[in-house]
C-alpha cells in the first residue's frame, strides 16, 4: 500500500529521488570525527526553538506594561509553561555553544578554503542573523538586563556619521527603548528565525555541491566516502543522545544558571544596574567594543571582529592543503586565537576598570594580530613544507586527491584548472 | 586535545560569565534552604503579617498557598480584609509606602532570583541589622538601607534571641524560595526521569552505533 | 560506495535497530505533552471555570444575572405561581419538562444565551425575549417561539448549601 502512495508521488515529485541523493545515499568522508556533528546538532537546537518560542509566543503579550508579567503568566499559570520558557532560555545558550564549536572545527581544519568559501560566507550571515535574533528575543523578557543592553546597544548606532541620532531613534522608535522597541523587536524575533531557516537550507545546497571536508583538509579518494545513512545518521544521533543530557541537564537543574539575576528584576528606566554584561556570547565582542577608548573605533572594531572573518580564505595563503593537521605553524595560532577568546570573553565580563582595560586592549590587539598575521605565517610555513616535505600520508591523500580530480566533473569548473589538471597529469605521467 | 580545549572554553566562558557578575555585597551569611512545608508555611505567616505591611507579592495569590501543603481554613485566617482569590498585595497604599521610603518596596515574589545567591541575601539582609553611631538603624549588607528592621534583630540582646530571629529569617527565606519558582519541585522530578531515559536512549544509540560502523573497520 | 550488507548479522542489529526506534519514538512521543498540554486552560483560566452564587440576594420573583466562563448565567428565584404554571405547560419546539430543567422548583439556572445565535435575551414577565431576531423563552428558559432551536441550556451546577450553588465543573 505504502509503495503505491511513493510511486503515485515518484511520478510528480522527486521525493524518493531527493531523499537518496542528499540524505541516504549522499557520499560523506568516512574518517569525518564528531567534531562534524556540530552542523546537525545546531540545526536540532533550531527547531527547538522554533517550538518553544512559538508556544511562548502564544502566551507572552510585548507591551511594556505586560511583559514581565506575562513571562510570569507563563511560568506559573500556563500548564508546562515553565518549562517552554526554560527549553527557550538554555536553547539560546546551547544555540551559541553549538556554533562557536562548529565554527572552531571549521578554522581549525581549514574547512573554509576553496572551494568552501560560499559554504563559509552562508555561514557567517547566519552567525550574524542568530545575534540579531539572540538580541532582539533578550529585549522580551523586559528586565534590567534586557532594557539596559538594548539601550546601550542601539545607542552605538549612534556613531554613524551625520545622522547618528536619527538612525538610533529611528532603530528604537522612540527617545528611549520603550514600547515601539519592545513591538518591534518581537515582530521582528518571530521572524529572523524563519529567514535563518531558509539561510540554512542555502548553507546546506552549498555543501551538498562541495561535499564535506574531513580532518585531514585533503579531498579523501572517492572509495573512501560512505553512505550517509545508516553510517552518520546513526553516528549524529549517538552525538545527539549525549548532547541532550548536558542540555536537558542544564534545562531540568539548572536552567537558572543561563538567567543572570538581575534580569529578574522589572525594568526600570531610571534605574542602571550596576553592571551592564550581556550574554556570555556576546562576552568576546563587548570587550573587543570597549577596548577601543574612541566610540566610533569600538563600534567598527567589533564589527571588523566578526566581518574580518569574510577574509579567512585569502588571508590563508597557505597552498598545503587543509586545515591543522599537517600545518603546525597554522594550530598553534588556531590555539592562541582559542585562548584569546577565552580571555576576551572573561575581561568582556569585568567591569572596565583597572588590569582589565590594559588586558582587553592586549587581547584585542592579539586577536586582531592574528588575523593579520595570518597571510605572512602561512606563506612562510608552506615556504618550510617545501623545503622539508610534507607528511608520507599528506603526500598519499594530495596525490589521490589530483587524481581524482582527474577523475570528477564539477570538482574544478573554471578555465584555469584546464591548466592545474594538465599540470597535475603531466607530473603524474613523469613520477610514474 | 582539541576536544578538551573546546570544552574548557565552554565550561570557562560560562563560569565567567556567572562569576564575574559578582555583586558588590558584603559577606554573606551561609543559611541551608528548607524545602519543607512547614519552613515555608512558616514563613508566609511571617511575610503576610510583617514583610506585607511594605511588599506585595503579586504574582502569588493566596488560594496558591495549597500547594505548600496549607488549608484553606489556614489561609483564611492570614487574610483580614482580603479574599483568598485575591493577590498578595499590600494593603498599605502605594502613596504611602513612597513617601516613607521615598520608592515603592520592591516586590518580593522572584526576590529570591532576582540576587546574586538570593536566599543568602534575603536572610543576611534581614539579619544584618545593627544600631549605628546616630542610634539609628542600619545594615551591614546594605549600609543605608530604607528598609526598617523588620524582624527586630538589633533590637535582640540575647544569642536565643537572636537565634529566634535567625530562625525566622530562614523561613522567610525558604518560603520566597518557593514563591520564586513554584515549579522548581516537580521540575527537578520530571527532570530526573529525562536525564535516565536519554541515558538508556544514548546508551543504545552508541551500541547501535557500534555495531554499524564495525563492518567497516 | 556498495557495502557488504551480507557481514553484519541482520538479525541482531534489526532487534537492537528496532528497540532503540522504539525508545526513540516513546521519547519524541513524550515530548510532544508539554506542548500540546501548554495550549489547554491555564491555571487562572481554571480557575474561572466556576463561579459560586449567593442565592439568598435573590428575592422571589427577580433574576440576577452572574458571569461564568465569561458568559452571562440568569438565576432566576420563581415564585410558585411560576412553578405551577411551568409544570403544566409544555412546548413543541424543544419538547422538555419543566421538573428535567431543575434541582429545585423554586430556582432556574439557565445560560443567558440564546441558541439561534447568541445574543443575551432580555427579561420578560412570561420568560425572555431576544432582540436579535425575536425568539420567545418561558419561565423554564424553554423556547416557545423560534427562530431558536434549542432551550436555554442549564449548565452543570451543584447547592453547596441551601443559600449557595456552584455553577459549572472544576476543569
Amino acid at each position: 500500500m505504502l509503495k503505491k502512495v511513493f510511486s503515485w508521488v515518484d511520478e510528480r515529485f522527486p521525493l524518493d529521488e531527493m531523499i537518496k541523493h542528499e540524505l541516504t545515499e549522499y557520499p560523506v568522508p568516512r574518517n569525518l570525527n564528531y567534531m562534524w556533528s556540530f552542523g546537525f546538532l545546531a540545526m536540532f537546537v533550531l527547531v527547538v526553538q522554533l517550538l518553544s518560542g512559538i508556544f511562548l509566543a502564544m502566551h507572552y503579550k510585548a507591551d511594556v506594561n505586560m511583559a514581565f508579567d506575562s513571562i510570569q503568566h507563563i511560568m506559573r499559570d500556563v500548564n508546562y509553561g515553565w518549562l517552554i520558557r526554560y527549553l527557550h532560555s538554555t536553547g539560546a545558550s546551547a544555540f551559541f555553544a553549538v556554533i562557536f564549536i562548529h565554527i572552531g572545527r571549521t578554522l581549525y581544519y581549514g574547512s573554509y578554503r576553496r572551494p568552501r568559501e560560499l559554504l563559509w560566507w552562508t555561514g557567517l550571515v547566519l552567525l550574524l542573523l542568530l545575534m540579531a535574533t539572540a538580541f532582539m528575543g533578550y529585549l522580551l523578557p523586559w528586565g534590567q538586563m534586557s532594557f539596559w543592553g538594548a539601550q546601550v546597544i542601539t545607542a552605538l548606532f549612534g556613531v554613524t556619521p551625520f545622522i547618528g541620532e536619527e538612525v538610533v531613534i529611528w532603530l528604537r522608535g522612540d527617545f528611549v527603548v520603550g514600547d515601539a522597541t519592545l513591538t518591534r523587536f518581537f515582530a521582528l524575533h518571530y521572524l529572523f528565525p524563519f529567514i535563518i531557516t531558509v539561510a540554512v537550507a542555502i548553507h546546506l545546497v552549498a555543501l551538498h555541491w562541495v561535499k564535506s571536508s574531513n580532518p585531514s583538509g585533503i579531498t579523501l579518494h572517492a572509495k573512501d566516502n560512505i553512505p550517509f545513512h545508516p553510517y552518520f545518521t546513526i553516528k549524529d544521533l549517538f552525538g545527539l543522545g549525549v548532547f541532550l543530557i548536558i542540555f536537558f541537564g542544564f534545562v531540568f537543574f539548572s536552567p537558572e544558571f543561563w538567567i543572570m539575576p538581575e534580569n529578574n528584576v522589572p525594568a526600570d528606566p531610571m534605574v542602571t544596574p550596576p553592571h551592564i554584561v550581556p550574554e556570555w556570547y556576546f562576552l568576546p565582542f563587548y570587550a573587543i567594543l570597549r577596548s577601543i577608548p574612541d566610540p566610533m573605533g569600538g563600534v567598527v572594531a567589533m564589527a571588523m571582529s566578526i566581518l574580518i572573518f569574510l577574509a579567512m580564505p585569502w588571508l590563508d595563503r597557505s597552498n598545503v592543503p587543509g586545515g591543522a593537521k599537517f600545518r603546525p605553524g597554522y594550530r598553534v595560532m588556531i590555539y592562541v586565537w582559542f585562548l584569546d577568546l577565552m580571555l576576551l570573553g572573561y575581561v568582556g565580563a569585568q567591569a572596565p576598570e583597572g588590569i582589565f582595560i590594559l588586558l582587553g586592549r592586549i587581547a584585542t590587539f592579539i586577536y586582531f594580530g592574528l588575523f593579520l598575521l595570518l597571510p605572512f605565517i602561512s606563506r612562510r610555513e608552506e615556504r618550510r613544507s617545501r623545503e622539508e616535505g610534507l607528511p608520507r600520508e599528506a603526500e598519499r591523500l594530495i596525490r589521490e586527491e589530483q587524481e581524482e580530480l582527474l577523475r570528477s566533473e564539477h570538482y574544478l569548473r573554471r578555465e584555469n584548472d584546464e591548466k592545474e589538471l594538465r599540470d597535475i597529469r603531466k607530473r603524474l605521467e613523469d613520477e610514474s | 586535545m582539541r576536544k578538551l580545549l573546546v570544552l574548557l572554553s565552554a565550561v570557562a566562558m560560562s563560569v565567567v560569565a556567572q562569576g564575574a557578575m559578582a555583586s558588590a555585597a558584603g559577606a554573606l551569611k551561609m543559611v541551608e534552604i528548607d524545602n519543607s512545608e512547614q519552613a515555608r508555611q512558616r514563613g508566609v505567616e511571617i511575610v503576610v503579617s510583617t514583610c506585607m505591611m511594605c511588599h506585595s507579592l503579586k504574582y502569588i495569590k493566596f488560594s496558591d498557598l495549597t500547594e505548600i501543603g496549607m488549608t484553606k481554613e489556614q489561609i483564611n485566617n492570614l487574610l483580614e480584609d482580603q479574599d483568598i482569590n485575591d493577590r498578595m498585595m499590600s494593603l498599605t497604599p502605594v502613596e504611602v509606602r513612597k513617601e516613607s521610603y521615598g520608592k515603592v518596596p520592591p516586590d518580593l515574589s522572584v526576590m529570591a532570583i532576582a540576587r546574586k545567591k538570593g536566599p543568602q541575601h534575603i536572610y543576611t539582609l534581614l539579619t544584618d541589622y545593627y544600631y549605628n553611631e546616630e542610634e539609628e538603624t542600619d545594615n551591614h549588607l546594605f549600609p543605608g538601607i530604607k528598609m526598617p528592621d523588620a524582624l527586630a534583630y538589633a533590637d535582640a540582646e540575647s544569642d536565643e534571641e537572636r537565634a529566634e530571629i535567625e530562625a525566622q529569617a530562614h523561613d522567610v527565606a525558604s518560603f520566597l524560595v518557593w514563591a520564586a519558582d513554584p515549579s522548581a519541585e516537580s521540575r527537578r522530578t520530571i527532570g530526573t526521569y529525562v536525564i535516565i531515559y536519554l541515558i538508556i536512549l544514548t546508551a543504545l544509540l552508541y551500541l547501535l552505533k557500534r555495531r554499524i560502523w564495525g563492518k567497516i573497520h | 560506495m556498495a557495502i557488504d550488507k551480507d557481514l553484519d548479522s541482520p538479525d541482531r542489529r534489526d532487534f537492537l535497530g528496532k528497540v532503540t526506534t522504539a525508545v526513540g519514538a516513546v521519547g519524541v512521543a513524550g515530548a510532544c505533552i508539554p506542548f500540546v498540554s501548554s495550549m489547554n486552560p491555564s491555571k487562572d483560566v481554571k480557575a474561572k471555570s466556576t463561579s459560586i452564587v449567593d442565592l439568598a440576594s435573590i428575592p422571589k420573583g427577580k433574576t440576577h444575572t452572574i458571569e461564568w466562563q465569561g458568559k452571562p448565567v440568569f438565576v432566576t428565584h420563581r415564585s410558585d405561581e411560576t412553578i405551577a404554571d411551568m409544570q403544566d405547560a409544555s412546548t413543541e419546539i424543544d419538547p422538555q419538562t419543566d421538573t428535567d430543567r431543575i434541582q429545585k422548583p423554586e430556582w432556574l439556572v439557565v445560560v443567558g444565551l440564546c441558541t439561534h445565535l447568541g445574543c443575551v435575551p432580555n427579561r420578560t414577565q412570561e420568560g425572555w425575549s431576544c432582540p436579535c431576531h425575536g425568539s420567545l423563552y418561558d419561565n423554564s428558559g424553554r423556547v416557545v417561539r423560534g427562530p431558536a432551536p434549542n432551550n436555554l441550556i442549564v449548565p452543570h451546577y451543584e447547592f453547596i448549601d441551601e443559600k449557595t450553588i456552584i455553577v459549572g465543573q472544576k476543569v
